[in-house]
């Protein structure tokens, strides 16, 4: 029998259904928008929820919170700007797939793919929150390094045109990740005496500019419809996206958990989780040359993964008190508000409050189905129906009053729009932006695991057992050059058969 | 294979850009040496390192085995693309000082007479700017009001 069982009917009161309702299609509707993420969200729906019971309260910060990240989907397949930035890896296929018309179906794979990630995400912090809640704590700074490693191992997938090139991009966008103020030693870095540059590059401006700019640069400069139109109506496309997904439910699954585990570990977040399940769902495909083409297994690994890690997230937040991602420190905060006090005796002391939340999560995650299709539906007939005279100008004025809200900054609008070319034009001889913007991603996680391991091996005088020694460590290190150098075998494999083959045949 | 097969056969905008690479990469070093704590640069110069590496391969598999042409089309109005950029730029430079709604409609207009490739109907010149203002006027109520972003209200009105 299920824990918390008998809390299930306290999840289903109107009240809570209207909560987890009205809070994915919020959230959906928040995330979509590029600039506005899953924490901002959440933050600023935090206040209304302090009048209501705890349980309420969670019920809708958690619908809000899987919403948006679910809603940073939209963006990315339409407009190839991810709208959170856990939709990074929801790009690299989704908009190949609006751009030959089958928008659709991507989104129609990606709200199915959430709704598996979620109820997988969620069914491991009801079933086995207190177990995985160790993982976080065996995981150390130099697991760290090597996770922001893997993840940008995908550099090798997404260098369509040059691989050297892709891995300058990667560096490059490494070195944009360290611009600004030190967080650990305080030193100004190439800032280059530019006050602009001193608060360093914020990632989610970045990635508008990188990713929206140039889809601009290039609608504004021809006639051309930006999407393809579909010659009749054809619904919501379900029973295409239904096939797809079980044809993919290794894929979907193996995402899932990828996402789930990835949730728990603090600070890692649903960007780096879509990118590792995309790069584990395209070592592990029969057509792994589909990848970046349009292919929605890509689709459907990104969104599963992202949407898991909401429920992971929550595994450390609730047992340890430590926030698996952004969006559940504000959670937690509203939780202390509330009076709640986490711990590995939450689940026992105040079971009422947590597993009313955790039914609510799930029935949240069910709702994102419905609410979703519809939502997703409209933003993708407005976008392929609406004039191009409309469509550039509001996109356009979004981007910039996106940048400008994070951090209420006017430079962040302007290195938004300077990335933007600078991504457009690197474009043009084969450089893409895709690398850049994994260095960017992951450039704090991979500096600070670095540099805390530096500093810890050399106090203790062993540096090569410090990033070769751990065992979790040594099974990332192995996960990346599986992943980097299994296409290239795989390759070599067949035709060595073949020539077996051959060989056997000559005699 | 002729002399412009050759010369396009060796990428040599993909040689450049990885020159340009390699001054981003040398100035940045420089930079390093002024910093105080080997925390703050021992991350950088790795990548640096590598940056500089990875670019010097490019140039030299590029001079050596050509390194073909992977280049995007530029096809499309030029103007159109500047006129784009600079609208986005003036607006977001206007901004601290004219206001965020006012630069906001203005940047929306010039952007919608730039993407524009229909013909100006009266319909049109009606329907596409009052439609343009509503969608600037409400985002600006929906960030200022609702979100509660302090959106700049332009200096000279102060």
């Amino acid at each position: 029998m299920l824990p918390g069982i008998e809390y299930f009917a306290a999840a289903l009161t109107p009240f809570n259904v209207a909560l987890a309702l009205g809070g994915v299609a919020a959230g959906t509707v928040v995330g979509s928008l590029p600039g506005l993420t899953a924490t901002m969200a959440v933050a600023v729906l935090v206040p209304l929820t302090f009048a209501m019971a705890p349980a309420s309260a969670l019920i809708l910060m958690g619908a809000i919170y899987t919403g948006a990240i679910y809603g940073g989907a939209y963006a990315a397949i339409l407009l190839n700007t991810p709208g959170t930035p856990s939709a990074i890896g929801t790009t690299f296929d989704g908009y190949p797939m609006a751009k030959r018309g089958d928008g659709d179906l991507a989104i129609s794979a990606a709200s199915l793919a959430s709704v598996v990630g979620g109820l997988v995400g969620a069914l491991a912090l009801l079933l086995l929150a207190p177990p995985l809640a160790e993982v976080a704590l065996a995981f150390g700074p130099m697991e760290y390094f090597w996770l922001a490693i893997f993840g940008l191992s995908l550099i090798a997938a997404l260098s369509e045109a040059s691989l050297l090139k892709g891995l300058i991009g990667g560096c490059f966008g490494l070195l944009l990740s360290t611009i600004g103020v030190a967080e650990i030693s305080s030193d100004v870095r190439f800032t280059f005496g530019s006050r602009t540059l001193l608060g360093g590059i914020e990632i989610v401006s970045a990635l508008i500019g990188l990713y929206c700019i140039p889809v601009l640069i290039d609608m504004v400069a021809t006639p051309d419809r930006h999407l393809q139109v579909e010659a009749k109506p054809r619904g919501f496309r379900l029973r295409e996206a239904l096939t797809i997904s079980w044809r993919g439910k290794i894929n979907l699954l193996r995402s899932s958990i990828i996402g789930t585990l990835v949730g728990i570990l603090p600070g890692a977040g649903g960007s780096i989780a879509g990118l590792v399940a995309y790069s584990e769902a395209r070592r592990s495909s029969k057509h792994p040359e589909r990848y970046g083409k349009g292919e929605p297994d890509g689709v459907q690994a990104t969104e599963s993964a992202n949407n898991a890690t909401v429920g992971g997230g929550f595994i450390p937040t609730l047992v340890l008190g430590i926030p698996g991602t952004p969006p559940d420190a504000v959670i937690l905060g509203a939780l202390l508000v509330q009076g709640v006090r986490t711990g590995p005796n939450l689940f026992t002391e105040q079971g009422s409050i947590v597993y009313t939340f955790i039914y609510g999560l799930l029935l949240a995650t069910v709702l994102m189905l419905p609410v979703g299709l519809v939502i997703g539906r409209y933003a993708y007939r407005s976008i392929v129906t609406v004039p191009k005279a409309m469509l550039v100008p509001t996109v356009g004025f979004m981007t910039m009053i996106g940048s400008y809200a994070i951090r209420n900054n006017i430079s962040d609008v302007v290195v938004m729009i300077v990335l933007g070319v600078f991504g457009w034009g690197l474009g043009r001889f084969g450089f893409a932006v895709s690398p850049i913007v994994l260095g960017l991603i992951l450039g704090a996680i991979a500096e600070q695991g670095f540099v805390q391991a530096w500093t810890i091996g050399s106090a203790m005088d062993d540096l090569p057992g410090m990033f070769f020694g751990r065992p979790i460590s040594l099974g990332i290190v192995a996960l990346t050059l599986l992943s980097l150098f299994y296409p290239l075998l795989r390759a070599r494999l067949p035709a060595r058969r073949g020539v077996v083959r051959e060989a056997s045949y000559d005699e | 294979m002729t002399s412009e097969r050759r010369a396009a056969g060796r990428d040599l905008p993909g040689s450049l850009i990885a020159a340009a690479f390699i001054l981003i990469g040398a100035l940045c070093w420089w930079d390093t040496t002024d910093m105080s704590d080997p925390d703050s640069y021992v991350f950088p110069r790795m990548v640096i390192v590598l940056m500089i590496a990875f670019s010097l391969l490019l140039i030299l598999r590029n001079l050596l085995l050509g390194g073909g042409r992977h280049h995007l089309s530029t096809a499309g109005s030029w103007p159109r693309r500047v006129g784009l950029v600079a609208a986005m730029l003036l607006g977001a430079l206007a901004m601290p000082l004219v206001g965020f709604l006012p630069s906001g409609i203005a940047v929306f207009l010039a952007i919608m007479l730039l993407a524009m490739y229909d013909p100006w109907t009266g319909f049109r010149r009606v329907v596409f700017p009052l439609v343009g203002f509503a969608i600037v006027v409400g985002f600006f109520v929906l960030f200022s009001e609702v979100l509660r972003v302090p959106l700049p209200l332009g200096s000279l009105f102060e």
